[in-house]
This record gives C-alpha cells, sequence and structure tokens, in this order.
C-alpha cells in the first residue's frame, strides 16, 4: 500500500440512507482489508474547514455515491480545482474544497473522485444489491491500481 | 400601477429553504412582505413513542450546524424526566456539558460570521453574486479566511473531544454525562501544538471584533439603519447576577426601550408564551401571551441576549459589551445589522468561558450521573447560537413520548425576519418592482443577519437554495428570479 502514503481517503455519504452510505462503505471495506484507518475519513458533508486538512496530504480520493448511471457502475477521474465557487453549507464539491485548498493554503494535493451508481436511499441502513455490486466492483479497480 | 408580488426563493447563506414574496399595492408601494418556511419535517411527531432516552440523540439530527444545542436541551428536560434539576446534576457533568455547548456557540458563530456573512462585510451589498463567498473572501483576505477555518475547527474539536465527533455525537444521557475529560485531552486545548491553543483564540477573537468595530467606524450609515426596527428582545440570564447566560438561567424579555416585559423560571415559559401560525408558512409565530400576537413577539440570538442582560460574567468579553452599550447610550440596541458585532463578543465570552473550564480540574472528575424521583414531564432551554432554544417532553408511565414541543431559536425570530424583509422592501423596492441582484442580496442579508437555521425552524432535509417573485393584486406573477 506503499502508493498510498500521504493519501487521505474521504467517505461522503449517511449509512442510514440507504445507497447514500457507498461511500462510508467503501471505507469500511478498505479498513477491512487492513488500509491505514488514519488516513480515512468518514464525511455526511464537505466544509470549508476541509481545504486545511487535505492541505496536509499529497493525494485526496474522494468516494461518493451517484445517482446517474456509469457505464461500469463506477467510476475513478482525476480533477481539478473549480474555477467558479458559490457556498452553501449543505453542499461544497470536492472541485470547490480543492480550490479554497489551494487559495488559502498554496496547496494542489492530487485529487481523484471515485463515484458508485447508489439506487435506493431511504432511511435503511444496508445498500441494495446492485449498489453492493457496484461496490465490490470499485473496490477491486481501486485496488488493482492503487495497492 | 396595478398591486405587484415579488417573490425571492430560496434565500441562500442561510440554513434551510425559504422563499420571500413582496406584494406592490396600486402605486407601486411596498405594501407587505413575507418570508415564507417551506420545509416540513414534524420531528415532533414522529418522536412520540420513543423511549424519554432517545430523546437527546434524535432530535439533534434536526440539524448538522447545532446538533449539540438540541442534544443539551434534550438532555436537561430529559434529567427532570429522571428527577433531577439542573442545579442537581454533578458539578462535573453540568461543567462538561456547558464547555460543549461553548465549543458549539464558539464553532457556529465562526462559521455564521467567517463563511456566511464576512463576504457581505468584506464587499459590499453592490458586489457581484461571485463574489460573495468564502472563495472570494480567502482570495482577498487570505489570514482572515485562515483565522475562521481554525477558530471553527477549535469549536468542532472540543465537540469531538466530549462527544466522539464533530456531528451527531453524544455526551449527555439522563442525569448526567457518560465520560469525563482526561488531562490528554485537555492539554491538547491548550499546547497549541497540534492546533491553535485557546489563548490564540481568545486574541483572534478580539482581533476580529477590533476588525468589526472598525468597520463600523466607517459603514456606520448603512450598518445602523440597515433593517433596524425596534422590537422586543428575550434571552436567558443567570438567575442570581442577571448575566449573560447560555446553559441555564431566567427568560427575561425587554423592550425596544429597555422596558421589562417578563422576568420567569424558564420552565414556566407555558404559561407565558403561545404559538400562531400563518397559512402561507411551516413557521410558527411565538409571542408573549401577555402582550399578543401584535406587541408579544420577541428577537432572540446574541443582540438580543446582550439587550437582555445586565453584563457579561467574563472581563475582555464584558469590556467588549460596555462599548457596544455605550453607542446607544445602554439602551437597547435594535439595529438589526449589530447582531453580527454582538456574536462577536459572544465568540470572546466564549473563548474566556472555555478557558476557565479547560483550568477547572473539575471536568476530570468521574462524580457524571445522578438519579432522583421519575416525573412526566421535563422542559430544557438553552440559548443555542441562534438564541433560546425551548424543548418540552411528556412520557406516559412506561417512559415513553407521549408529547413534544420544541420552539427554536429561528421561530421566535421568524416576526423578526419578516420584519426585517419588509423594512428592506420598502427601502430598495418602492418605485422599482424589478429584482436587481444587490435587491436580492440586500434581502437575504436583512434575514441573515439571524442566522437562521430553516430546517431546525420546521423540524427538514434537503438542499438550501432563494426564491423571490414578483406579483400583482391579483396574484400574477410579474418578475422571477431563482439562485
Amino acid at each position: 500500500m506503499r502508493k498510498l502514503d500521504k493519501t487521505l481517503i474521504i467517505g461522503i455519504g449517511n449509512n442510514t440512507r440507504q445507497d447514500d452510505g457507498l461511500g462510508w462503505c467503501f471505507l469500511d471495506k478498505l479498513v477491512e482489508a487492513g488500509f491505514n484507518e488514519d488516513q480515512l475519513l468518514y464525511k455526511y458533508q464537505l466544509m470549508v474547514e476541509d481545504a486545511e486538512l487535505i492541505s496536509e496530504y499529497e493525494t485526496v480520493i474522494f468516494v461518493d455515491a451517484n445517482k446517474t448511471t456509469l457505464d461500469k457502475g463506477f467510476s475513478i477521474e482525476r480533477f481539478y480545482p473549480a474555477e467558479k465557487v458559490a457556498f452553501s453549507t449543505h453542499a461544497v464539491p470536492p472541485n470547490q474544497i480543492l480550490n479554497l485548498c489551494e487559495t488559502i493554503y498554496h496547496k494542489k494535493p492530487k485529487a481523484y473522485v471515485i463515484k458508485i451508481d447508489g439506487y435506493s436511499w431511504n432511511f435503511t441502513i444496508s445498500l441494495t444489491n446492485k449498489a453492493t455490486e457496484n461496490l465490490n466492483n470499485s473496490l477491486s479497480c481501486f485496488k488493482s491500481f492503487a495497492f | 400601477m396595478n398591486k405587484k408580488k415579488i417573490v425571492i426563493e430560496p434565500v441562500t447563506r442561510v440554513e434551510g429553504h425559504g422563499k420571500v414574496t413582496i406584494k406592490m399595492d396600486e402605486n407601486g408601494k411596498v405594501e407587505d412582505a413575507f418570508l415564507h418556511i417551506v420545509e416540513f419535517r414534524g420531528f415532533e411527531k414522529f418522536i412520540q413513542g420513543h423511549p424519554y432516552w432517545e430523546a437527546p440523540v434524535l432530535v439533534q439530527r434536526l440539524c448538522g450546524i447545532c446538533p449539540v444545542s438540541h442534544h443539551i436541551a434534550a438532555a436537561k428536560a430529559i434529567d427532570q424526566l429522571v428527577g433531577v434539576d439542573p442545579e442537581n446534576l454533578s458539578p462535573t457533568a453540568t461543567k462538561l456539558r456547558k464547555l460543549l455547548h461553548y465549543g458549539q456557540v464558539f464553532q457556529s458563530h465562526s462559521l455564521h460570521f467567517f463563511y456566511l456573512a464576512s463576504p457581505d462585510i468584506l464587499f459590499g451589498i453592490n458586489a457581484p453574486a461571485e463574489n460573495r463567498n468564502i472563495v472570494a473572501v480567502a482570495a482577498e483576505n487570505r489570514e482572515l479566511a485562515k483565522k475562521g477555518i481554525l477558530m471553527r475547527k477549535f469549536g468542532q474539536e472540543i465537540i469531538k473531544a466530549l462527544a466522539g465527533k464533530k456531528i451527531h455525537g453524544i455526551l449527555a444521557v439522563p442525569g448526567g454525562v457518560h465520560k469525563t475529560f482526561t488531562n490528554q485531552e485537555r492539554q491538547y486545548f491548550l499546547d497549541g501544538i497540534q492546533i491553535p491553543n485557546i489563548d490564540t483564540m481568545i486574541e483572534w477573537s478580539k482581533e476580529i471584533i477590533d476588525f468589526m468595530k472598525n468597520y463600523h467606524l466607517e459603514n456606520a450609515k448603512w450598518i445602523d439603519n440597515f433593517a433596524a426596527y425596534p422590537s422586543n428582545h428575550l434571552g436567558l440570564v443567570h438567575k442570581e447576577t442577571g448575566a449573560l447566560e447560555l446553559y441555564d438561567g431566567r427568560l427575561r424579555s425587554v423592550d425596544f426601550e429597555g422596558k421589562e416585559l417578563l422576568n420567569i423560571e424558564d420552565i414556566e415559559y407555558r404559561y407565558h408564551f403561545k404559538e400562531a401560525v400563518e397559512p402561507w408558512s411551516y413557521l410558527k409565530f411565538p409571542y408573549m401571551t401577555k402582550y399578543g400576537r401584535e406587541n408579544g413577539w420577541n428577537r432572540v440570538g446574541p443582540l438580543a441576549r446582550i439587550n437582555t442582560c445586565s453584563h457579561i460574567s467574563t472581563p475582555l468579553a464584558e469590556i467588549e459589551r460596555q462599548i457596544f452599550k455605550a453607542y446607544t447610550q445602554n439602551k437597547p440596541n435594535n439595529m438589526t445589522m449589530h447582531t453580527h458585532w454582538a456574536r462577536l463578543i459572544e465568540m470572546l465570552h466564549c473563548a474566556e468561558l472555555i478557558k476557565e473550564l479547560l483550568f477547572d480540574d473539575e471536568i476530570m472528575g468521574t462524580d457524571l450521573v445522578r438519579k432522583g424521583t421519575p416525573r412526566n414531564k421535563g422542559i430544557g432551554i438553552i440559548e443555542a447560537p441562534r438564541g433560546t432554544l425551548i424543548h418540552e417532553y411528556h412520557t406516559d408511565d412506561k417512559g415513553l413520548i407521549t408529547k413534544c414541543n420544541l420552539i427554536v431559536s429561528t421561530t421566535h425570530n421568524n416576526e423578526a425576519m419578516n420584519r426585517g424583509v419588509r423594512a428592506v422592501a420598502q427601502e430598495v423596492l418602492n418605485d422599482k418592482p424589478e429584482i436587481t441582484e444587490p435587491m436580492l442580496n440586500q434581502v437575504e442579508m436583512a434575514i441573515r443577519a439571524y442566522d437562521p437555521c430553516l430546517s431546525c425552524a420546521t423540524h427538514a432535509l434537503g438542499e438550501m437554495p432563494l426564491i423571490v417573485k414578483i406579483e400583482d393584486h391579483l396574484g400574477n406573477l410579474i418578475d422571477e428570479k431563482i439562485r
């Protein structure tokens, strides 16, 4: 796992809202695989202060559930700081956090987002079968290039 | 000219969904203005049937910004259900809850000032929308942004240390708390190694008050007059001294000139307050029964608290309070934008209180939980960051909740926000029934000064976006902007 030294992985979501828990479940699976828990962060949502946090890492990976349909049920993409920003305490996208990190701390960590398709968002603590399949596929892919 | 109606929906940089409607008369003058709260949640209903001890855990899900406030208010009520009044809680439990509460107020006030309000103050009313956000603040004043982030972080770290996590953690249990504080945890906030220490927080709080005072000196005309109007003010005060009180005290209300309207034991609130409803909003309108719906409403929050207290118990914040009060010749301050100034004084007060508690060895005590004779009714009232927060629970003999009443801070401020919107609308819209960007922003600023949490107030899930509409007297849409 040396490739992931100085890497922070942020799972975004809410595990009490069914497939919205995909980001957290991804981290749970990494813990089971022996990944360093100090490099994992469970978040309901991103906030401005996360810019300070990611400034301390060389690489940051955001994992979140996805509502649209991706070809493989998941995607892993590199992304860059947003050029335009808006702010709400209820939704700060990762590319805006990168922008803040660059603006305030003059740091530019490499950033990736892992999107995993979810299908149901009810008040339930468990993933749908299809979302679980997407989670496992995304983990396999992630491990193959990261570990 | 026909009557017209302007609607702003949703309101931005506030916590929750809001919509503003402004009605114009036939002569192009503002006839009336309304802030509609269009969310509905129903926490008071669906908590019924749950065991009482779940309340402090469940109700904090009302909000991701001030869960600690709901946790503590509910805990104070639940204490009574197990027969423990606030004065009978162990000193360690009381102090740990207060430390959690002050950490919450400190981080919430930091968030509001630095993330939400500072763009208005740094860039002014007429700044383009794309500049009115924390990123533009960061580009304009990097040090200010850094301090804002670290101040909020400090408060959140206090919460994490006590409640286990920054959002939706748990410290309080019926009759006390479930954990004490360790010396290692205390040192984290004192040694300044991993995060700036509490002395730095106090210094930065003083700096930001100086920033605000200087800003006021340069912009007194608009900051004094913007959305200013007379009102009553409500807040908790210390039971013996009358000082500013955030955790437990008497409810005191004064009118716009300082005449005392109410001074009661907090648990007697039911006998002195009623809640009115309007068909156009899910948000209720609390008022003091004795003075009626029209004259009995109050502002709550930082401005109201400074107006209702006799003094502040910590020295540095008291100096700032005296300066603040001197500006209005010791009369209540009814200038809405001065709420930001008052909020910063409270930040300093909380920082001083946190320091006092960090140096108090009792926070590391082991007497954590007390018990008494169970009762069927409990009322918990605290001063949350946004104002007076009331939780009341009734249970059956099995301990299941049969009734719940929540009056949150933003609910108290409902009438005040509506008056603020009306004042701004009359100032900027008369003869110009058109939605411009500066007009939109000014309406929002009048609401934002109260730091409203509309999710809490309607007890809601979802995004937080402002809709403004203009309609004629027949309800026909003339103009609309959504962002």
